[in-house]
């Protein structure tokens, strides 16, 4: 199955489309978004979700995949951690002193 | 997971200061004194929980890594609504065009000033450093949640992660 819904790839088109979308891109990043490839997402879920067309399969998982590596661009600043800290669970001594 | 008797604590702090993170305790401070309105509380509590998130996820050395602080800061900054045009238009902060970047790095400094005693340089410059990697570490909402509906859609997304990864 795609890896979201159609109707979540259409509401994303939209919501990219909207005004105050449109407004908040333009205050964070000085220059408008860019929509087209949610809806070529769209189309390409509903050609896989109606016909199970290959190419649109392929397509959408490439467009997932380029999200997914652009979001990794940055070399990360830290080392991730494979657990909690050991005492972020563990109860606080109330009464000893800060 | 974050518990509100454990993680959470209300206390009265000195000057102008809002709230901070705990490291050493892994809790949420909270200036009952300081913060007199629900949106500045939301805020407040939206910034603390990226910097308890970072914590729990990743080797922090808040102490003695300026650009580990700095990247949780512009991350706190960017992702908590500190800098929204209104908030900073009530700070007669006034500026459009990709201003939200410039609040963001303004604040990441001034957030750093106020809690390490290190030059204004070495914080600019540990900012500049890390800023395209933090500002564009968007977890865990995935977007910047600029209203509600950003962030009920992050949520979203984060309850559909399993379906979105198998399926890649």
């Amino acid at each position: 199955q795609p890896p979201r819904t159609c109707e979540d790839y259409r509401w994303e088109w939209r919501h990219c489309r909207g005004l105050r979308h449109a407004f908040h891109h333009y205050y964070a990043h000085g220059e408008l978004p860019a929509c087209g490839r949610w809806r070529e997402d769209y189309e390409a879920c509903r050609a896989w979700e109606s016909g199970r067309a290959a190419a649109a399969q392929e397509a959408l998982c490439n467009s997932e995949r380029a999200r997914v590596t652009e979001k990794q661009k940055y070399a990360p600043v830290w080392t991730l951690r494979k657990s909690p800290p050991p005492d972020w669970y563990l109860p606080l001594d109330q009464d000893k002193p800060t | 997971t974050v518990f509100n008797d454990r993680h959470f604590s209300c206390e009265d702090c000195d000057g102008c200061v809002s709230g901070g993170f705990d490291s050493a305790t892994s809790q949420i401070v909270l200036c009952q004194n300081n913060i007199r309105q629900q949106s500045h509380m939301n805020r407040v509590v939206t910034h603390e929980l990226i910097h308890a998130f970072d914590h729990c996820r990743a080797h922090v050395d808040w102490f003695k890594n300026v650009k580990h602080l700095a990247c949780s800061e512009i991350r706190a900054a960017n992702l908590s609504g500190d800098c929204t045009l209104m908030n900073e238009i009530a700070r007669f902060k006034f500026g459009l065009k990709g201003h939200h970047q410039t609040c963001v790095r303004d604040r990441a400094i001034r957030s750093i000033l106020a809690v390490r005693k290190v030059s204004k340089e070495t914080a600019e410059k540990a900012v500049d450093e890390v800023f395209d990697a933090c500002f564009n570490d968007l977890e865990p909402f995935g977007r910047i949640p600029h209203s509600k509906t950003d962030a009920k859609r992050a949520y979203r997304d984060f309850k559909n992660r399993d379906r979105y990864n198998a399926n890649l």
